[in-house]
């Protein structure tokens, strides 16, 4: 399943505590994704030191679509 | 989970800060400076106290601000790490202060000896803000317009602070250069290759992420830098021949590269969808609506001579530009940086989401937007003051007042941030 936050509206620091909040709660195999129109490079730095994954596309328009999900094992 | 998450090593709240508390205390001086001496030195750019004024804007305020705002953009915008930042800043910033101040000391009462002192000392403090800025930008694997603006613009400060060093050496012992091609050729290094170099990367970052805009167009990006830096190095080119021609020919697609910018930054704010009218989307109004300015009346003087005989609208660009342009978006910059700062450093003490405050109460929006307004209310003086020297003194202490206004609410967010720390650490140690 896959939870979307629409960050690209929000002002900071919304979309980051937004994202951390749904991260408690997201089950082993679940996808969130985060639509901003940045490279939220915190955010990176707190998922790599906590063990996500994710993946980044960005689309003609300037969104970046950011898909997380905790790594396996 | 929160409470255990591990957060990144960007460098402490201290260096950013350290930097943005100095800088409104050069505008402080500049204002009282003005207040002063008086209308009579605003007559033209040349004078001991324009130039002093110039250089507490351009080398103190300015320099200082964009030098912390860069060890905190670096891990913020582009995913570098700058090598012991808190050792960096600690040489790097008394060395920028105490050169600033011998410079400005330096051109204020004609001293060669405090021009000749203030030259290795800015050789020094910027070559290792460069060299450590360098380094982290060239390491970090992120990509992108934002980085490669940072990079470009950290060149223009080493080729803005080279020419300015010749220059004061030039001053200070009487050397056979061509000072005036050297100097237009060094401001428009410290104006386009560093100050707008650096704010037009940062805006591709910091615009649609706190003003709620689009972001800007790729192409845009891509070719805005690119453009700049390529008439910048053609401007640079007066030096080696003399031809009236070749520098209007250069001199107007620069001025369109910066008008570009601001037109840019304006369409993205009238179009967003979310309006926010907070004093940072303000402040870059401000900003952009007095580039366009000094690039219109630029062209103007540049097309029309006549307009420019009086050397005081040499002046009067000065002003729109250093105050009107940089100085607005600098502020505005630092009304969000300050308090999104705040907030990550909070984060990490490990406290629930909830417990940590929100961005706005780190400084409350009635003192960042009556700073606002008396902020351009003294730019309005100034430039009447550059044509009524009646006015200059009253437009020297409205300066003053509105950077002292700055110092003050930056002071406050420092102090909410210690505050905070220590409720969060209360909660923490006993929940």
């Amino acid at each position: 399943m896959t939870r979307v936050i629409d960050g690209r509206e929000m002002q900071p620091p919304e979309p980051m505590e937004r994202t951390l909040e749904a991260l408690e709660m997201l089950p082993d195999g679940d996808e969130l994704l985060l639509l901003l129109y940045c490279q939220p490079h915190p955010l990176f730095n707190i998922l790599k030191n906590n063990g996500y994954e994710w993946t980044e596309n960005l689309l003609p328009e300037g969104t970046r679509e950011i898909r997380i999900r905790k790594q396996p094992g | 989970m929160h409470p255990n998450l591990s957060f990144d090593q960007a460098p402490p709240i201290s260096v950013p800060y350290r930097f943005f508390l100095a800088a409104p205390w050069f505008g402080v001086l500049a204002g009282l400076l003005l207040a002063w001496s008086g209308g009579d030195v605003l007559v033209s750019r040349w004078t001991p106290e324009v130039l002093a004024l110039t250089h507490l804007v351009g080398a103190g305020f300015m320099l200082q601000a964009m030098s912390g705002a860069l060890f905190q953009f670096i891990p913020v915008a582009v995913g570098g790490n700058v090598w012991r930042p808190r050792l960096v800043a600690n040489v790097v910033h008394p060395l920028l202060v105490v050169a600033a101040l011998l410079l400005v000391a330096g051109l204020l009462f004609s001293s060669p000896a405090y021009l000749t002192a203030a030259v290795p000392l800015f050789l020094l403090g910027t070559g290792g803000l460069v060299a450590a800025v360098a380094v982290a930008l060239w390491r970090t694997p992120a990509t992108g317009m934002t980085l490669w603006s940072m990079r470009m613009a950290i060149g223009g400060l080493a080729v803005t602070v080279l020419l300015g060093s010749l220059l004061a050496e030039a001053l200070a012992r009487g050397l056979d250069l061509p000072v005036i091609d050297l100097t237009n050729v060094h401001l428009a290094w410290a104006l386009g290759g560093w100050a707008l170099m650096l704010l037009a990367g940062v805006s591709y970052h910091v615009v649609p992420m706190f003003q709620l805009t689009r972001p800007y167009p790729l192409w845009f990006t891509r070719s805005f830098g690119p453009l700049l830096l390529l008439l910048l190095c053609a401007w640079s080119s007066r030096l080696l021949f003399d031809d009236d021609r070749w520098v209007t020919a250069i001199a107007l697609p620069l001025l369109l590269v910066f008008s570009a910018y601001a037109i840019m930054t304006l369409w993205l704010q009238y179009t967003r969808r979310r309006k926010v009218d907070d004093a940072t989307s303000l402040y870059f109004r401000v900003s952009m609506v007095s580039m366009l300015g000094f690039a219109l009346a630029g062209a103007v003087v540049r097309l029309h001579p006549e307009f420019g005989d009086d050397p005081r609208s040499i002046v009067w660009l000065g002003v729109l530009v250093f105050d009107g342009v940089f100085v607005s978006a600098i502020t505005g910059m630092m009304y969000k940086i300050t308090p999104f700062l705040n907030w990550l450093h909070l984060q990490r003490l490990g406290a629930p989401i909830s417990a940590v405050p929100n961005m706005k109460k780190m400084i409350p929006a009635d003192d960042m937007t009556g700073q606002l307004r008396l902020h351009v209310l003294a730019l309005l003086l100034l430039l009447v003051a550059v044509w009524q020297p009646s006015l200059a003194r009253l437009a020297g202490f409205a300066f003053a007042t509105s950077c002292a206004w700055l110092a003050w609410n930056l002071i406050g967010a420092a102090r909410r941030y210690r505050m905070f720390t220590n409720q969060i650490r209360a909660v923490v140690l006993h929940p």
